[in-house]
C-alpha cells in the first residue's frame, strides 16, 4: 500500500462564469503523503482556497489529475463523491460551521451517523476526541455556548471522528486570536505526532506557517516554492 | 431517530416564524372541520326536520298512485299490512292515510291542495305535526269535520281558529263533492313550500265524503328504530310485497341527498382551496428556512451528508409543522364543535330566510370522525408537497460555496 494520501497532476481550475476568465490554477503538480502536516500558503488570491477545494472533493478542475487515497475522484459522480468525503476527508472550516442546534458531542459524532455507527461507538470516539481537544467537560454545550477558538477544537474533532484518510482546513487560524491558535496548533501538532493524522491547511499568518513541516507557497495559480523542514 | 430529533430542533430556530406557519395550518383545519361540522349539522337539521314533520323514513304506495292521486291506487288490505309492519323488529310505528287532490275555499278565495285524511292517533306517532301547531288543536276533538291548516294558507284564504271553509274533491264514482269544514288549529312547519299544499282531516270525515264504505288508504308512512337500518327495512318490506311501490325518505324527497352530496363537494373545495392557501404558506417558510441556511445545508454535503438525507430533513422539517398545527387545529376543532354541539348555534336573528328552506333556527353541528381523518390526511399531503421545491433547492445547493463563504 502506497503512503501517497494526495496526488495531484498539472490541476488547472479557470473560472470563466466571470467577465473576464480567472485562471486561479495554471498546472499546480502536488504530492501529499500520509503523516504529512502541511500549509499551503500564500497571499490572498494566489488560489488557496481553489486547491484545497478540489483536493477535498467539493469542487473539479478545468483540467488535471487529481487522486485521492488511490481513487480518482474525477470519476466520481456527485453523489459519490459525497459518499467519498465522507469516509475520507475531514474538513475544517474557517468560520467552524457547526450545527447550531446540536451539542458539541452531537455534532463531533455527526459524520459517524451518516456511517451508521454504533451508539457505543460513537460515544466512546466523542469522548476521546472531546478529551483530546481538552473538551472533555463540554460535551453538552452548544456551539452558541463555546468560544470560536473552543468551536474550532470541537470542528477539529468533528473532521477526525470518522476516521478519514486526512483532514482538510482552509483557513483554520483565521477568526481566532493568537491564544487560541497557539492552542488549536498544539493540539492539531500533536495529533499529528502522536496519531500519524495527516493534515493539509492553508494560511497566511506567519504563527501558523512557522508551526508548519512542509511549507508549499502559492503565487498566482502556480507552486512558488515548496519547502519541509 | 437522531434525524428526527434534528428536523425537529431545526423547526425552532425562527420560532416565530414556524409559530405563524403551525398557527395558520391550525386556523385553516379548524375552518375546514367547523364550516364542515355546521354545514352537516345544518343538512342534519333539515333532514331530520324533513322526515319527521313530512316524509318519515318510508312511506308505501300503490306503484301508480303517484301519477295523478286517482283515489282508486290504493293499498289493499291496508289494515292488515299495517298491523304486519308493525310486528316488524325495526319498524318504530305506521300510519295509514287516505288522500285526495282537492280545493279548499273561503269568502276570499280558493286554492288547489292536498287533502289528508289521517287517524290522529295513528298519525302523532310518526309525525310531529302536533308539535308544529301554533294555534289551536291537533285533530283529536270531538267537533264534526275538523281541518287543520297552515299558516300560510290561514293568511291566504283570511281564516282563523273556528272559520268554515269548504272543501271540494273527487268522490268513487268521479263526481265532485264537497264538504264544509271547521278550522280547529294552524300548524306551520317552517317549510313554506310544503305548508301551501298539506291540510288536515280525519280520515273518517275524508271516507264519508268520498263515498267509500271501506277504509281507503293511500298512503302509509313509517319511522324505523334505528335511522341508519331505513334500507334494511326497505328492502325486507320490499321483498314481502313486490307489488307495492316502497321508497325510503331519500327516494322520496331527492332534494335531501342532493342538498348532502352538494354539501359534501363544498367542503372539499373548501379544503382544497385552504390547502391551497397552506401550500404557498408552507413553500413560503421553508424556502426561507433554507435559504438563510444555505451555508450550513452545503456544510453537511461538503462533510458527507448525502442529497437524499438532505431532501429528507427538510422534507421532515415541513412535516413536523403540519404534525403540530394539524393536530392543534383538530383540537381547536373537536372542542369548539363539541362546546356548540351541546347549546347549539341560535340562527333565530337570520332564520326568517332559513325557515323558507324548512329549517330550524338552532343548529347543532355534527362532529364526524371521517372529516377530521380526511383533513388530518389533507394536511400531511400539503405539507408533503410543500416540502418538495424547498428540499430540492436545499439538493441543489453547491457545498463548495459553504467553504468559500466568510
Ligand atoms: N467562484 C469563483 N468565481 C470566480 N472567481 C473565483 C471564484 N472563486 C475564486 N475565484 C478567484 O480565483 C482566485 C483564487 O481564489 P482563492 O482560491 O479563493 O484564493 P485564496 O484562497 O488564496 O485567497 C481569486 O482571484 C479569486 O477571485
Ligand atoms: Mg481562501
Amino acid at each position: 500500500m502506497s503512503d501517497i494520501v494526495i496526488q495531484a497532476s498539472e490541476l488547472h481550475k479557470t473560472y470563466d462564469e466571470t467577465a473576464v476568465p480567472v485562471h486561479a490554477l495554471r498546472g499546480v503538480n502536488l504530492q501529499i503523503k500520509q503523516g504529512e502536516f502541511t500549509a499551503i500558503v500564500g497571499p490572498s488570491g494566489s488560489g488557496k482556497s481553489t486547491l484545497l477545494n478540489i483536493i477535498g472533493g467539493l469542487d473539479r478542475p478545468s483540467s488535471g489529475n487529481i487522486q485521492v487515497g488511490g481513487t480518482d475522484i474525477s470519476t466520481l459522480n456527485d453523489n459519490q463523491l459525497i459518499d467519498f468525503r465522507k469516509d475520507n476527508i475531514g474538513f475544517v472550516f474557517q468560520s467552524y460551521n457547526l450545527i447550531p442546534v446540536l451539542t458539541a458531542k452531537e455534532n463531533v459524532e455527526f459524520v459517524m451517523m451518516l456511517q451508521g455507527s454504533s451508539t457505543e461507538e460513537r460515544d466512546r470516539r466523542t469522548k476521546e476526541l472531546m478529551d483530546a481537544v481538552g473538551l472533555g467537560d463540554r460535551m453538552h454545550n452548544r456551539p452558541s455556548e463555546l468560544s470560536g477558538g473552543q468551536q474550532q477544537r470541537v470542528a477539529v474533532a468533528r473532521a477526525l471522528a470518522p476516521k478519514p484518510t486526512f483532514i482538510l482546513a482552509d483557513e483554520p487560524t483565521a477568526n481566532l486570536d493568537s491564544t487560541s491558535t497557539a492552542n488549536l496548533l498544539d493540539i492539531m501538532a500533536r495529533l499529528n505526532k502522536e496519531e500519524n493524522i495527516t493534515f493539509v491547511f492553508s494560511t497566511h499568518d506567519q504563527r501558523v506557517i512557522d508551526r508548519a513541516r512542509r511549507v508549499v507557497v502559492l503565487e498566482d495559480g502556480l507552486i512558488a516554492s515548496d519547502t519541509a523542514s | 431517530m437522531k434525524w428526527i430529533g434534528l428536523a425537529w430542533k431545526n423547526i425552532w430556530r425562527n420560532r416565530i416564524r414556524s409559530i405563524v406557519v403551525i398557527g395558520a395550518i391550525a386556523i385553516g383545519i379548524w375552518a375546514i372541520l367547523f364550516i364542515s361540522g355546521f354545514t352537516r349539522g345544518m343538512v342534519q337539521n333539515y333532514i331530520n326536520d324533513s322526515i319527521s314533520t313530512q316524509i318519515s323514513h318510508i312511506q308505501i304506495h300503490h306503484p301508480k298512485f303517484g301519477d295523478d292521486k286517482e283515489l282508486k291506487f290504493n293499498i289493499a288490505e291496508a289494515h292488515d299490512l299495517r298491523q304486519e309492519l308493525l310486528s316488524m323488529d325495526g319498524v318504530k310505528s305506521a300510519t295509514t292515510r287516505t288522500i285526495s287532490n282537492g280545493m279548499i275555499s273561503s269568502s276570499k278565495g280558493a286554492r288547489g291542495v292536498n287533502i289528508i285524511g289521517i287517524d290522529p292517533a295513528e298519525e302523532s306517532q310518526v309525525t310531529a305535526m302536533k308539535d308544529k301547531m301554533i294555534e289551536g288543536d291537533y285533530l283529536n276533538v270531538d267537533k264534526k269535520n275538523p281541518i287543520i291548516i297552515s299558516r300560510r294558507i290561514a293568511e291566504r284564504l283570511g281564516l282563523k281558529i273556528r272559520s268554515k271553509v269548504i272543501l271540494t274533491f273527487q268522490n268513487v264514482a268521479q263526481d265532485i263533492t264537497a264538504g264544509a269544514f271547521r278550522v280547529v288549529g294552524i300548524y306551520d312547519t317552517g317549510n313554506a313550500q310544503y305548508d301551501e299544499l298539506q291540510i288536515y282531516v280525519k280520515k273518517e270525515d275524508l271516507q264519508r265524503l268520498i263515498g267509500v264504505d271501506e277504509p281507503i288508504v293511500h298512503e302509509m308512512a313509517l319511522l324505523v328504530n334505528d335511522f341508519n337500518a331505513v334500507d334494511q327495512v326497505r328492502d325486507q318490506i320490499k321483498s314481502a310485497h313486490p307489488n307495492l311501490l316502497i321508497e325510503n325518505y331519500k327516494e322520496l324527497s331527492p332534494d335531501l341527498e342532493l342538498f348532502n352530496t352538494q354539501i359534501k363537494l363544498n367542503i372539499v373545495i373548501l379544503t382544497v382551496i385552504i390547502m391551497l392557501a397552506l401550500i404557498f404558506g408552507i413553500i413560503n417558510t421553508m424556502l426561507m428556512a433554507v435559504l438563510e441556511r444555505k451555508k450550513e445545508l452545503g456544510m453537511l454535503m461538503a462533510i458527507g451528508m448525502n442529497k437524499w438525507k438532505v431532501f429528507r430533513l427538510i422534507v421532515m422539517e415541513t412535516l413536523f409543522l403540519s404534525f403540530v398545527g394539524g393536530p392543534l387545529g383538530l383540537l381547536i376543532a373537536f372542542l369548539s364543535l363539541q362546546g356548540f354541539a351541546q347549546t347549539g348555534i341560535d340562527l333565530s336573528n337570520w332564520s326568517g330566510g332559513l325557515s323558507q328552506f324548512g329549517l330550524n333556527p338552532i343548529i347543532y353541528p355534527d362532529l364526524h370522525t371521517g372529516s377530521f381523518v380526511f383533513v388530518m390526511f389533507s394536511v400531511m399531503v400539503t405539507a408533503f408537497l410543500a416540502s418538495i421545491y424547498p428540499a430540492r433547492k436545499a439538493v441543489k445547493l453547491k457545498p463548495v460555496d459553504a467553504l468559500r463563504a466568510l
